[in-house]
């Protein structure tokens, strides 16, 4: 085994075994916490996998933003130290049996394509050296550049401006006139 | 290099690097005590150890009063009885400590403290090469968040949990203008890499370009690191000490063992970022006075710390939120918009700007 | 620096317009005092109808903008986009006139009111042009997240701000279905271009299928096909109804279309396969939206039904078009027509409702409004005339479009189980008619004047698509996916 294979185990490892802790702990607040770790495994991925850019982004954004705003809504919320939230609700059966369905097909759909999976990526993509030079230029570029990905750039944009409006005009406290 | 030896190399370079600035905060506590006594008129600890110069007929000259004390405060909190109150969220609130310190020894990762010295291609930093090392900046700041969160939830007291939330909520808004703000040189220097930040420089510190966002970057720094005047979080008549109010001992020393490294590693970007980092007279010729002028400029920046923190008086915490989003917020995006228009500008020869 | 870029924004010319005016409006809000927010609303139309000339001015234009990677532009503009796109600004002027005496009666006067339905309109009018998989997930989001805030803008009410919530979390959940699907048709053929999955798309591939089945399941939610309903009965009965009569409309129609161009430019020939599954989602969406309106006490929640059970009409062309592309103007005529029909249903119940605290909103509460409000009631029999696909109505020749594109598909038994739900529809849709006229009641109303003219317009255009089909089915039958080989050479 290569020692990016060593790192690949150990990180699915984390972020599986903390997703698993999400979904069974009974402590809200340390079920947030496994959810950040596992945001953490992610983002060791993307380290893995050479693209630094998203990596930070993953930290920035799902842990230094997503998993705080969870965390404060907890705090809010939820008394200090509750620990009998259960994680089962009248639905679990049906969610136990819904996720079954959904990862007995994301297995099948791997194990039927494994082969022809890894001929696709290596027709489609650029020769990596390229690429891993100069992603997050790369990157960069094509988010403004009109051929590539300038529309959905700045539709983005608009939609985060649009979240950004309706968001204040949800929170602003009512003023009586 | 193979991957084995790049890693250990990092593995060595990044011990010395923490040891070096774990002493270093601990002379940053001596020299804030000192500072803020002088400041304040009074004298500061000089017992603690000192050097003897004799001196004939009369009593020994000492010099260096108080050398000593950071190594008494250290062995004070180590033998500490370290109290776990009796309904914490133990696994929270050990957690915490930890997560406060992680993220300010990693900052140091990617901070380059020199030229080419020591056998390293371009410049001396525990992991060189990272091409995106402001975004690991903020990246690990704002996970610096979650030790005073923890703190807060975990001690299961209502003056932590107040002061958590207090301090978290500064965090998150002042990291928007910090982040925003940072992007200027980013823009400037048209790099994400602080090496490549630091060389852009050679025409002139980013500070006289960018004033603007050189001091919206200090202003955020002293938010970010809860220090005066935005240390509403120690606000100790309404707090007693915010969240780390229920940690004592060794874990009350992390927290300021964190806060102190903090200090140092924001100097130490402000230089990269804003004062020329490693660079100064002579340095291409002996690349190893980088380390010297690194150091100068760090503790310049401390001594500014120091000296705010003398001479402001607390902020409100309406004012504080208020100051945040409703000035700091809108004058970043302005810079940022406006640096971005000259660049452009400049770059497309329709006006000139020597960058 | 910057290569000469290859642009072509005449496409998008109504957005931009759209886009722009909403931030300047943003700007211009804040100079306009508290009480006489009504001007925002006005001014909202001097961005709508430039943009409503331009989209009518593109008509008959094929063009696309923004080339990507496989040489194939992001966005285009064809007959079927242009269609769309004027349903959508039609929709948003006639909201606009509804909304704004509406909120002003309820208390909700804000400026953000009507930022965030220009920002939503462009969502919609992406969906029909996105001509790529990240596009089309970007305006479902934009045409989405301005809906759920709207949908919870009455912050006093605790039923708004349910409605909102559910509306967000179930619509959050089914984007993570879409996103999922367009995940898996990147592995599958390594883009995310329509055309260009069009062509490297194999069809024994396990991963497309489960692909196209994801973007199926997030298509179904957001134009409220069974089983993916459940949401819209209580985020209808808790938004502000101005906020329902928009979305029951916009948000449909712009699922619709992006649905129809997926399925029939990213898959088409895959139609033996998609076509069982709309089948079945069509047959089992007329079946449960008819029936479970039949129970509704609340005039809201019973048109939230009938929407359901409309979006199951609609799948019939849809289902009908995997044999016969074009099949699918049969059921962009019959979104035409339920544009004006709808829009005209909820202006009625705008009139009627009493702002203070959701009442009037019963079927009961219609009871004698005959007496105060003769024509009040004979709009509403109208309308529900048209609902239910009695003849001379739009509704009757849209269904008679619709059914019609089925049985030349072939699909007689779909048709038959619509025919028999429309029976069982006149039902529930006769009853605030009957009351209306048979009974004798305190029920009043308010017609503002933008109510009104939204009224008159809403019968007017029922009218004229109950007498003269024609000219306007032959529009329909004209808003076709343009050819993709054009865009190559035009873009």
């Amino acid at each position: 085994m290569t020692s990016q294979q060593v790192i690949f185990i150990i990180l699915a490892v984390i972020t599986l075994a903390s997703g698993l802790v999400v979904v069974t702990n009974r402590n809200l607040f340390h079920a947030a916490l496994a959810m950040m770790l596992s945001f953490f495994g992610v983002a060791g991925f993307y380290v893995l996998l050479e693209a630094p850019f998203l990596a930070a982004s993953q930290l920035l954004v799902y842990i230094g933003a997503i998993s705080i705003l969870i965390i404060f809504a907890i705090m809010m919320t939820r008394r200090l130290m509750s620990t009998d939230e259960s994680p089962f609700n009248s639905q679990w059966i049906a969610a136990l049996f819904g996720t079954l369905l959904i990862g007995g097909l994301i297995i099948f759909v791997i194990v039927s394509v494994f082969s022809p999976f890894g001929d696709i990526i290596i027709a489609n993509s650029a020769p990596p050296s390229l690429a891993v030079q100069e992603s997050t230029v790369l990157l960069g570029r094509s988010f403004v550049d009109p051929d590539q990905y300038v529309i959905p750039f700045e539709i983005a944009s608009v939609l985060l401006l649009g979240a950004l409006v309706g968001s204040i005009a949800i929170a602003r406290p009512e003023k009586e006139s | 290099m193979t991957l084995g030896q790049i890693a250990l190399r990092a593995l060595i370079a990044g011990f010395i690097m923490s040891l070096v600035v774990i002493t270093g905060f601990a002379y940053t506590t001596l020299l804030e005590r000192r500072l803020l006594a002088r400041l304040q008129a009074r004298i500061g600890p000089n017992r603690a150890g000192y050097i003897p110069l004799p001196r004939k007929g009369k009593r020994e000259r000492r010099l260096l009063g108080g050398i000593m004390q950071p190594a008494a405060d250290a062995v004070k909190l180590f033998f500490k009885e370290d109290a776990t109150p009796a309904m914490v969220d133990r696994v929270v609130y050990n957690l915490a400590p930890m997560l406060t310190v992680i993220p300010a020894i990693l900052i140091l990762a990617v901070i380059p403290w020199a030229g080419p010295i020591l056998g390293y291609e371009e410049y001396f930093a525990i992991a060189p090469g990272i091409d995106v090392g402001i975004l690991f900046i903020l990246a690990i700041t704002s996970i610096g968040v979650y030790g005073v969160v923890l703190a807060g939830w975990g001690s299961n007291s209502k003056y932590a949990i107040l002061g958590g939330i207090r301090a978290s909520a500064q965090m998150i808004s002042y990291e928007l203008s910090l982040a925003l703000v940072i992007l200027a040189p980013v823009m400037l220097a048209g790099s994400m890499n602080l090496n490549d930040i630091v060389v852009a420089q050679e025409g002139g510190w980013y500070v006289l370009f960018l004033p603007v966002a050189a001091i919206v970057f200090i202003i955020g720094v002293f938010a970010e690191l809860q220090r005066a005047p935005f240390d509403l979080l120690e606000a100790e008549q309404e707090l007693s000490s915010g969240y780390n109010v229920e940690y004592g001992g060794m874990r009350f020393g992390m927290f300021f063992m964190a806060e102190y490294m903090k200090m140092i590693s924001f100097s130490a970007i402000a230089a990269v970022l804003f004062f020329g980092g490693y660079r100064g007279p002579f340095v291409d010729q002996f690349p190893a006075l980088g380390l010297l002028y690194m150091f100068i400029k760090i503790v310049i920046g401390l001594i500014i710390m120091i000296w705010v923190r003398a001479s402001l008086p607390r902020l409100r915490y309406d004012q504080l939120m208020g100051f945040g989003w409703k000035v700091l917020l809108p004058i970043a995006v302005l810079n940022f918009l406006i640096t971005a228009v000259i660049i452009v500008l400049a770059s497309e020869g329709i006006i000139a700007f020597p960058i | 620096m910057f290569a000469a870029p290859t642009l072509n924004l005449w496409v998008i010319t109504p957005l931009i317009i759209l886009t722009v005016w909403a931030i300047i409006l943003m700007f211009i809000d804040l100079f306009i005092p508290a009480g006489k927010k009504q001007w925002t609303g006005w001014l909202t139309l001097v961005g709508l109808i430039p943009a409503l000339a331009l989209t009518l001015m593109q008509w008959g234009q094929t063009g696309g903008a923004f080339i990507a990677e496989g040489g194939q532009p992001m966005v285009v503009v064809d007959n079927f986009a242009t269609f769309l796109n004027t349903l959508y600004l039609l929709t948003g002027i006639l909201a606009v006139f509804i909304s704004v005496s509406y909120i002003r009666d309820a208390g909700l006067e804000r400026g953000e009111y009507y930022f965030l339905m220009l920002f939503s309109i462009v969502g919609m009018m992406l969906m029909g042009m996105a001509n790529d998989l990240i596009l089309i997930f970007l305006a479902l989001e934009l045409l989405s997240i301005p809906l759920y805030i709207l949908s919870g803008f009455d912050t006093g009410s605790d039923t708004s701000e349910e409605s909102a919530l559910k509306y967000f979390l179930l619509g959050a959940f089914s984007s993570a279905f879409f996103l999922f699907g367009i995940a898996l048709t990147y592995g599958a053929t390594g883009t995310t271009s329509l055309p260009v999955i069009l062509d490297t798309i194999s069809l024994d591939d396990p991963l497309a299928l489960a692909a196209l089945g994801m973007l199926l399941v997030g298509f179904a939610f957001k134009v409220g096909a069974v089983p993916f309903h459940m949401w819209t009965p209580d985020v209808y009965e808790g938004a502000p109804t101005s906020v329902v009569a928009f979305m029951s409309i916009g948000a449909k129609v712009a699922g619709f279309a992006a649905l129809m161009r997926v399925l029939g430019q990213g898959f088409p020939m895959w139609g033996e396969l998609w076509q069982p599954a709309i089948v079945v989602i069509s047959a089992l969406t007329m079946i449960v939206g008819n029936f479970a309106a039949v129970r509704q006490q609340n005039i809201k929640r019973m048109l939230a039904y009938s929407g359901i059970a409309n979006a199951g009409y609609i799948l019939i062309g849809v289902a009908a078009s995997a044999t016969d592309p074009e099949a699918i103007s049969a059921s962009l005529y019959y979104m035409l027509a339920y544009l004006f029909t709808n829009i005209g249903a909820f202006a009625v119940v705008i009139a009627v409702e009493k702002l203070d605290g959701q009442k009037g909103l019963l079927v009961e509460d219609y009871k004698g409004l005959a007496k105060r409000h003769l024509l009040l009631s004979l709009a509403l029999a109208y309308f529900m005339f048209s609902l239910v696909g009695i003849p001379l109505t739009g509704g009757f020749t849209a269904k008679f479009y619709v059914f019609g594109a089925g049985v030349t598909a072939g699909l007689y038994w779909l048709v038959v189980i619509g025919a028999i739900t429309s029976v069982v529809s006149a039902f529930y849709y006769l009853r605030p008619v009957l009351y209306a006229f048979m009974y004798e009641g305190p029920a009043v109303a308010r017609v503002s004047r933008g109510l009104m003219f939204v009224l008159v317009v809403a019968v007017f255009a029922t009218l004229v698509f109950g007498i003269f089909p024609g000219p306007w089915y032959e529009l329909a039958s004209q808003a076709t996916f343009g050819n993709v080989a054009t865009f190559v050479a035009g873009g």
